[in-house]
C-alpha cells in the first residue's frame, strides 16, 4: 500500500454547523471507510449525521467519489487516490 | 410574568408554539422550528425556569433533540441525541416520548426501536435504560404501523409504566431498574392467542394523582368481527387497571368504537376520561363526524362532545400524542388533526373552536401554564 492519499470531503451545507462552517475538509485515507474513521476522530458531530450509532452510512444518504456512488463502486470500501472528491449528499426526497 | 398558556405542537415539518393569556381567547403561533422534519416528542418542562423540548427525526442526518430555554421563541439542539452503544447493533430510527425526571434536569427519552434513554443533564447525555431495552422481551416486539416505538412513560414514585407498540404495557415497581410485562385483560386482535403475556398494540396510557393505582388505557381495539381463530374480540380497545396496572378490564361499552389512539384524564377529576373514538379500518371519525367522548365515572358511561366541531365530511385522524389538557379551573382540551387544524375544546370539551387550521399534519400537542 503506498503513502496514504490526500483527499477532499465537500460537506453538503446544513451539515456545516456541525463542522464550524467549513465547506471541505481535508482528510488522508486508503478508503471511504478510512475517511470516515477519520471523522469519526476528528470531526464526531459530523460523523454522527454522516452514520448512524452502528457506523452505517445513514439510509437516505448517498456518498459519492468524485462522480460515482459508492453504491456503484466497493461501497465504503471503495479505495482512494490522491485528489479525490468525496462528497455527501442527501438522497433525492420530498412530500 | 403573567400565567400564559402554552402550547407546543409537534407536526411533519417542525415544531410550533402557541400562547396564549388565561383566558385563551387567541393563541399567537410561532415556527416552524427545527429543520422541517417531523416532531413526533415534545415537553413543557415548567419546574423551575421552564424548559420546552422536542424530538426532531431527521430522515438524512438522524435524530436530534432540541430544547428552548426562552419560552419557545428559539430552539437549539442538546449536545447529544439518545443513541444505542455501538455494539448493540440497534440504530435510533425516532424519539417518540419525553418525561420529566424526578431532578430538576432529569428526563426520560422513548424511542424506537422500543427502549428508553435518561438524561441528567437536560437532554445534553442519555444513557440506556437496561431494564427495559434489553430485556427479554425486546428482540421479540414487532412494529406496529407507526413502528416499534416506546410511547409512554409514566412516573409514580418508584413505579414506571411503559407503552410500547407493538410489545404491551411495562411495569417497574423499583425506579426503572427492572420491567415486568403487565397485560392481564389487555387484548389482541392480531394474534390467534387473544390475550397474550406481551405484544399488545397499546396506544396511549394515562393516570391521575389523586387515584393511585387507576390507570386508563387506549389500546388497538376495532377487532368486534374477527371471525379467526381465538374469535371475536369486543371492546378490548379502551381499557382501565385498579391495581396499578397488574390487571386491566374494559370501558368501552357505550363508545361508538373501541379504536383511538389518545387518552386524557381530566386534571382535577381523576374520575373524568376523555378519548377520541376513530373507525379501525380508516382511522378517521366514525361518520365523518368527529367527537369527542367523555366519562364522568372512570369509563362506565360515556357522551358525545362535539358542540363546534364539523358534523359531516371530516376524516382525519387523532394521533396517540395529539390531544391534552390544561390545567386551569375550567380546563380546556385540545386536539391537532393529521389534517393540520388544532382545535381547543372550551369547558372541557363542551364548546370546540378551530385556533389554527393550516398547519402541516400534526403528530404531537402538549399544553402546560407557566
Amino acid at each position: 500500500m503506498g503513502p496514504t492519499p490526500t483527499i477532499t470531503i465537500h460537506v453538503p451545507g446544513p451539515l456545516r454547523t456541525y463542522c464550524a462552517g467549513a465547506a471541505q475538509l481535508s482528510i488522508s485515507a486508503h478508503t471511504v471507510r478510512a475517511a470516515l474513521e477519520d471523522l469519526q476522530r476528528r470531526q464526531s458531530a459530523l460523523y454522527r449525521n454522516v452514520c448512524d450509532e452502528t457506523g452505517t452510512v445513514r439510509r437516505h444518504l448517498n456518498v459519492f467519489v468524485n462522480s460515482d456512488n459508492v453504491r456503484d463502486l466497493d461501497g465504503v470500501d471503495t479505495a482512494l487516490t490522491p485528489g479525490d472528491v468525496v462528497t455527501i449528499l442527501p438522497a433525492v426526497s420530498g412530500g | 410574568m403573567a400565567d400564559r398558556v402554552i402550547l407546543t405542537i409537534g407536526t411533519k415539518k417542525g415544531v410550533f408554539v402557541a400562547d396564549a393569556a388565561k383566558p385563551r381567547r387567541s393563541f399567537a403561533l410561532r415556527g416552524p422550528f427545527g429543520p422541517g422534519v417531523p416532531v413526533y416528542a415534545t415537553l413543557i418542562d415548567a419546574r423551575g425556569t421552564p424548559r420546552l423540548y422536542a424530538s426532531s427525526c431527521n430522515p438524512f442526518f438522524g435524530m436530534k433533540v432540541l430544547r428552548s430555554t426562552d419560552m419557545g421563541k428559539s430552539f437549539t439542539e442538546t449536545k447529544s441525541a439518545p443513541a444505542f452503544p455501538k455494539e448493540d447493533g440497534r440504530a435510533l430510527a425516532n424519539i417518540w416520548a419525553l418525561e420529566a425526571g424526578s431532578g430538576k434536569k432529569d428526563l426520560w427519552c422513548g424511542v424506537e426501536p422500543a427502549s428508553l434513554f435518561r438524561s441528567h443533564d437536560a437532554g445534553d447525555s442519555w444513557d440506556l435504560v437496561p431494564g427495559i431495552s434489553n430485556h427479554d422481551h425486546a428482540y421479540k416486539w414487532q412494529p406496529g404501523n407507526g413502528g416499534l416505538c416506546m410511547h409512554t412513560i409514566i412516573r409514580d414514585g418508584n413505579r414506571m409504566h411503559l407503552g410500547i407498540s407493538t410489545g404491551g404495557h411495562y411495569l417497574s415497581e423499583d425506579g426503572g431498574e427492572t420491567f415486568r410485562a403487565s397485560n392481564q385483560g389487555v387484548g389482541a386482535g392480531f394474534a390467534p392467542d387473544p390475550y397474550p403475556e406481551f405484544g399488545q398494540c397499546v396506544h396511549k396510557i394515562a393516570r391521575h394523582d389523586d387515584a393511585p393505582g387507576r390507570l386508563y388505557m387506549q389500546n388497538h381495539g376495532g377487532w368486534a368481527d374477527w371471525t379467526g381463530p381465538g374469535g371475536p374480540r369486543p371492546d378490548i380497545g379502551v381499557l382501565r387497571s385498579d391495581d396499578y396496572g397488574h390487571s386491566w378490564r374494559s370501558i368501552a361499552k357505550g363508545l361508538p368504537s373501541d379504536f383511538g389512539f389518545p387518552i386524557v384524564v381530566h386534571p382535577h377529576d381523576a374520575d373524568t376520561v376523555y378519548v377520541m373514538p376513530l373507525e379501525g379500518a380508516t382511522r378517521s371519525c366514525p361518520g365523518g363526524a368527529p367527537a369527542v367522548w367523555r366519562s364522568e365515572n372512570c369509563g362506565e358511561s360515556w357522551s358525545r362532545l362535539a358542540r363546534g366541531l364539523p358534523k359531516k365530511q371530516s376524516y382525519f385522524t387523532v394521533l396517540r400524542d395529539a390531544m391534552d389538557i390544561d390545567r386551569l379551573k375550567a380546563p380546556a382540551l385540545y386536539f391537532g388533526t393529521t389534517t393540520g387544524q388544532l382545535w381547543i375544546g372550551r369547558e372541557g370539551g363542551e364548546q370546540w373552536d378551530c385556533l389554527f387550521d393550516s398547519l402541516p399534519p400534526i403528530h404531537n400537542v402538549k399544553v402546560a401554564v407557566v
